[in-house]
């Protein structure tokens, strides 16, 4: 009779667990596009302009790190293949597609200049520039 | 009997335990965002823009050097540049940001994050070579 009982009792804890692995896990695969973001840039800070809620999924994400050098999604480019990519987007997506440039605080402008070129070479005239919002 | 009863009202610690981990685990990996990014929209000079208008807007001019800037060719540290830019806070204003290519890309930031700090979302990047 005594063991009846206890098959009945609901297992609280199993279920929360079970919940917490679906939210962990959902939480992880819905910021995949956290791969186009190269984690060894440190951004300028800005403390006047809103932090960004909700980004467009066309992002073209550029990031530049201190010493210049390119990479799209963590792919090197050189400045030719980097056009192509621009090329290839506003084909695909338009004229509007928002192109993001994420460059260490160090960088040169220098290189950052020849990002933009590349980008207004391709008639692509509406940048933005990445920077980090502290709290 | 009354042992198995006393077994039942122990708390599970090790399922406890589990939960915490895990509340840990999420707080951790949400946490991640608080850092966040704000993105300065710039307009790069199009060729034949120049000509476009016949009406010339208002036009204010931002020198950036390294650790430099200057307003309408008077050289103003950033502080100053923050007070001065404090009466020009028309959002209709069209600015004109001239970046010196040894400049760094901070000090670009620090002055577009100012403009938009006075409401000046008009913002224009052009290299000073």
């Amino acid at each position: 009779m005594k063991r009846h009982d206890e098959d009945l009792q609901t297992p609280i804890t199993a279920m929360i667990d079970i919940v917490f692995q679906l939210i962990i896990y959902f939480v992880v695969t819905s910021s995949v596009d956290k791969d186009m973001v190269d984690e060894s840039i440190r951004l300028a800070e800005a403390d006047h302009s809103p932090a960004v809620e909700s980004s467009d999924p066309r992002l073209v994400v550029i990031n530049v790190n201190a010493q210049g050098r390119v990479n799209v999604a963590l792919q090197p480019m050189s400045m030719q293949q980097l056009e192509n990519l621009l090329l290839s987007m506003k084909v695909q997506s338009g004229s509007s597609v928002p192109i993001l440039i994420r460059c260490d605080g160090n960088t040169r402008f220098d290189y950052v200049d020849q990002v933009m070129q590349r980008a207004a070479r391709v008639g692509l005239y509406r940048v933005r520039i990445a920077a980090m919002v502290e709290g | 009997m009354k042992h198995r009863k006393e077994e039942a009202l122990a708390v599970p610690m090790s399922s406890m335990i589990d939960v915490v981990f895990l509340l840990l685990i999420y707080f951790i990996i949400t946490s991640k965002d608080e850092i966040s990014e704000a993105h300065l929209a710039i307009n790069l000079p199009a060729p034949g823009s120049s000509k476009a208008s016949e009406t010339k807007p208002q036009l204010l001019e931002i020198e950036v050097y390294e650790n430099q800037y200057s307003l309408r060719g008077v050289a103003l540290s950033l502080a100053n540049l923050e007070l001065a830019l404090g009466r020009f806070s028309d959002p209709e204003l069209t600015v004109i940001v001239k970046v010196s290519v040894q400049a760094r890309a901070k000090d670009l930031v620090a002055v577009l994050d100012l403009c938009q700090g006075q409401g000046l979302s008009k913002l224009n990047v052009v290299t000073l070579r």
